[in-house]
């Protein structure tokens, strides 16, 4: 039985034979030459400093995940695509613990989206983006991208009132795009109406397409984070050695995220039993929309914009709300001075209104 | 109804008095909780060699704990005062009238507990070690001592036990079967706090090596058999509950917010759940002390909170729809008023002792209804919203469901005329544009009820006395 020597430098920084730990190690790095990687792992750090709070972002997002993930599957096993009202009403009404489940899908979903900006903008404001990882910044807002489209498609997956009308004026929205407007919007509802057929593409984007994508998309981005390490600020870069702190990720750090994510546990229980998801009436397309229907919050931003263009004027509208993720895209590579120059510091403060804007319209929205 | 109504928007005056209460709690029984700690820390401390750095850690934890407990524990504890006799004097009259001394002593306990807490704080350094230990241990027994007097009055109003309006036994309803599951659980979630609070300082200390280490496993010491114990207590706790809370919290998870009275499943399951996550928190701050932040820490006196929050409201919601078990109806209605159907039915108004002139079946006339005999638990359009419940109703639904709402378990019998309950269903209805008014449902009622009698068939006459 040939194995592969453990090298000297493993042998040395590896727990002792006499530990589970230590022979399970050798086991492994016996049959697999991956000990380059594991060095390189347990050589990780996370700067110590008071912006370090910030670096929990990122592993709340994967937990949140996690929730989403579990609390998905439970719910697949009585969803019906062909009768989504009653499956959601027989989840909530008669399954076991089938009403908190489906009310923590619903939590975590929106802290989710919540925690997705606090990052996206943590790091902007930490400058994070900068080279060398412009393509850690860009797999992160695809990554943004596909949860708010998790949270768009699975929106309509109870077919309530509230879901129906919801999604047919967020989808008349896209029709309003040139040229390609009517036929995307046509794709994404399965014709000209909103109905079960958009469901069954809504159903196999949420439960297969988006899980397969955002799982490829959250592996680049980690392995691009294992293998450059953690961006330190220019104010942490700028501090003399003997005051630069750090901590090893695996596994001080690693556990000192736990009792956050605990923490958060316990937070989405209690929203689920203080604010459980409710179940409007059963979707009925020949209705008229509810008075004042609005998209979800995280939406209200961009719809309560696209109001301020009605009619002839809402490509214009449009081409602005364009504008927002494209300069979100092209960041890296117009502010790329370590540590940062004019532009920089230009980019910063245009990066303040932007939070403002976005949290002001979601008032605005919120109140109109 | 023989008292002002508190008709608090959207939260309703019972959820104010839920929000300020839940809070108190946790700081109140850190408060106790971080006494026996400091007492049995001051003994450990005496015993170590590194006692010095320990007292030290002792006395930072003493400064945030006086700050914290002190303060807030005051400002909400008189909190609680200025919102339940707002939300219901009656009740509150009642509590005072039968515990008079109960409270008088709880109030002497705050004075003295305050009173040595600030002696062992500013006596620092000065005091003798001794002196320290005896004040640390006064502290913590007068403390307990006030956790001793309000739990008595807290668990009687759930379970009264012997006492009755008749025979006021305040013996019998202080020590009432709740009295000692819910103290020997509060006394070990006061632990619990005390250890994790103790965490969250040994987070400040700078050198994070062995030192913390051996704090932090003091500290997990408070936490870990608590959390493990607290579990068979509340199986005890369990069988003292009413029937009536067995049943619905079995009834399990099912249902959207209104209806059926199923929050409280949710919140047993919350109070559960944080229970279990402070354990494998505070599991994981043994296994990697120098990993713990102080944010960390804090995230597991959060997840105490939210406990708190679960296991309060589940003990609230376990009462409905009494306000004192079988005895006061948290709308003021007395449950010994409810054998008398005179009572019962005549009209509501003329009894109330706080309602304004009104015309009769007008809207004003259910408007004043709702406010006097409904918004003591519920809200138009907010929490536990009536708004959402009567959202399919009919006039004549609303008028017929009025009469049998306590067959649900959850809500006491209406009283009032038959004009009162017409005029509060027009009322309810008018909230979804719906503009039925009082006298159509009442004669509507009427007419059904005259056809009812006349369907009635007449007895044959070869039945009559069996005669043939």
């Amino acid at each position: 039985m040939d194995k592969y020597e453990i090298p000297p430098d493993a042998e040395s920084r590896l727990p002792s034979n006499d530990k589970v730990t230590g022979r399970a190690a050798r086991f492994l790095l016996g049959r697999y030459k991956i000990w380059p990687i594991i060095s390189h792992l347990l050589d990780k750090t996370v700067p110590h400093y008071r912006h370090s709070y910030w670096y929990n972002m990122g592993g709340i997002l994967l937990f949140l995940f996690s929730v989403q993930v579990i609390t998905g599957i439970l719910l697949m096993i009585y969803y019906r695509p062909a009768e989504p009202w009653l499956s959601v009403q027989r989840i909530v009404m008669e399954v076991p613990f089938g009403n908190i489940i489906r009310s923590v899908h619903h939590w975590s979903a929106n802290l989710m989206v919540l925690t997705i900006f606090l990052h996206m903008f943590s790091t902007f404001f930490m400058k994070a983006y900068r080279p060398p990882r412009e393509f850690t910044w860009l797999t992160g807002l695809g990554l943004a991208a596909l949860t708010l489209l998790f949270g768009f498609s699975g929106y309509l997956l109870p077919w309530d009132d509230l879901s129906f009308f919801a999604t047919r004026v967020g989808i008349s929205e896209i029709d309003k795009a040139p040229f390609i407007g009517g036929w995307l919007g046509d794709l994404a509802r399965g014709g000209p109406d909103v109905t079960l057929d958009t469901i069954g593409r809504f159903y196999v984007l949420h439960v297969t397409v988006l899980p397969l994508l955002i799982l490829g998309l959250i592996s680049a981005h980690l392995l691009f984070i294992q293998i450059q390490g953690m961006s330190e600020t220019d104010s942490f870069t700028a501090l003399p050695p003997e005051k630069k702190k750090y901590s090893k990720f695996f596994s001080d750090y690693l556990f000192g995220e736990i009792p956050v994510w605990l923490a958060l546990s316990a937070l989405l229980i209690a929203l689920a039993a203080a604010f459980p998801r409710e179940l409007m009436p059963e979707a009925d397309p020949f209705a008229s929309a509810p008075e004042g229907i609005k998209p979800e919050w995280y939406f209200l931003s961009q719809f309560q914009l696209l109001k301020l263009f009605p009619g002839s004027i809402e490509l214009l509208g449009l081409v602005i709300l364009g504008l927002v993720p494209l300069s979100f895209l092209v960041l890296p590579f117009i502010d790329r001075s370590i540590p940062a120059d004019s532009r920089g510091r230009v980019i910063l403060k245009l990066g303040i209104v932007a939070v403002l804007g976005l949290t002001a319209f979601t008032i605005w929205g919120w109140l109109s | 109804m023989n008292y002002p109504v508190w008709d608090v928007p959207f939260l309703g005056g019972g959820l104010v008095v839920a929000i300020i209460a839940i809070i108190h709690i946790l700081i109140s029984h850190l408060a106790i909780g971080g006494g026996a700690f400091l007492f049995v820390a001051e003994f450990w401390a005496k015993k170590q060699s590194n006692g010095n750095l320990i007292r030290e850690w002792l006395h930072r934890y003493t400064k945030y704990f006086l700050i914290y407990t002190t303060i807030f524990g005051a400002i909400t504890g008189v909190g609680i005062w200025f919102s339940i006799q707002l939300a219901n004097p009656e009740a509150t009259s009642l509590l005072i009238h039968q515990f008079v001394f109960v409270w008088a002593t709880e109030w002497v306990m705050f004075l003295g507990e305050l009173t040595v807490l600030y002696l062992y704080f500013y006596g620092w350094g000065k005091n003798s070690q001794n002196m320290q230990i005896l004040l640390a241990g006064a502290y913590f027994v007068i403390a307990w001592f006030s956790l001793f007097l309000i739990n008595g009055i807290l668990t009687f109003m759930l379970t009264p036990g012997g006492w009755s309006l008749t025979d006021t036994d305040i013996a019998a309803g202080f020590f009432n079967p709740g009295f000692l599951p819910s103290l020997f659980i509060r006394t070990l979630v006061m632990f619990i706090l005390g250890g994790i609070f103790g965490i969250i300082v040994a987070t400040r200390v700078k050198e994070n090596g062995e030192f913390r280490k051996k704090i932090i496993y003091f500290c997990a010491k408070w936490v870990i058999p608590a959390a493990i114990i607290i579990p068979f207590l509340l199986l005890w706790f369990w069988t003292t509950l009413p029937d009536n809370a067995v049943t619905l919290v079995k009834g399990g998870t099912v249902g959207v917010a209104g209806g059926k009275l199923e929050a409280i499943t949710r919140y047993f399951w919350l109070a559960i759940i944080s229970g279990g996550l402070i354990l494998i928190s505070v599991i994981v701050a043994v296994i990697r002390p120098q990993a713990i932040s102080t944010g960390g820490a804090i995230a597991i006196f959060l997840i105490a909170q939210f406990g708190i929050m679960g296991g309060e409201f589940f003990r609230e919601m376990s009462r409905k729809p009494f306000v004192i078990y079988d005895t006061l109806y948290s709308n003021g209605l007395w449950k010994k008023n409810t054998a008398d159907e005179n009572y019962m039915k005549s009209s509501y108004l003329e009894k109330a002792r706080w309602d304004t002139p009104v015309e009769p079946l007008s809207l004003h006339h259910g408007e004043t209804i709702f406010r006097l005999q409904c918004v003591g638990c519920h809200t138009r359009d907010g929490y536990r919203s009536i708004n959402t419940r009567t959202a399919d109703w009919s006039g004549e639904f609303g008028y017929r469901w009025l009469s049998t709402m306590h067959e649900t378990g959850v809500m006491p019998p209406f009283q009032g005329s038959d004009e009162d309950r017409a005029a509060l269903s027009a009322y309810l209805i008018s909230a979804h544009d719906k503009t039925t008014t009082a006298r159509e449902i009442l004669d509507s009622a009427r007419k059904e009820e005259t056809k009812d009698t006349l369907s009635v068939p007449a007895v044959p006459a070869e039945n009559n006395g069996g005669a043939k």
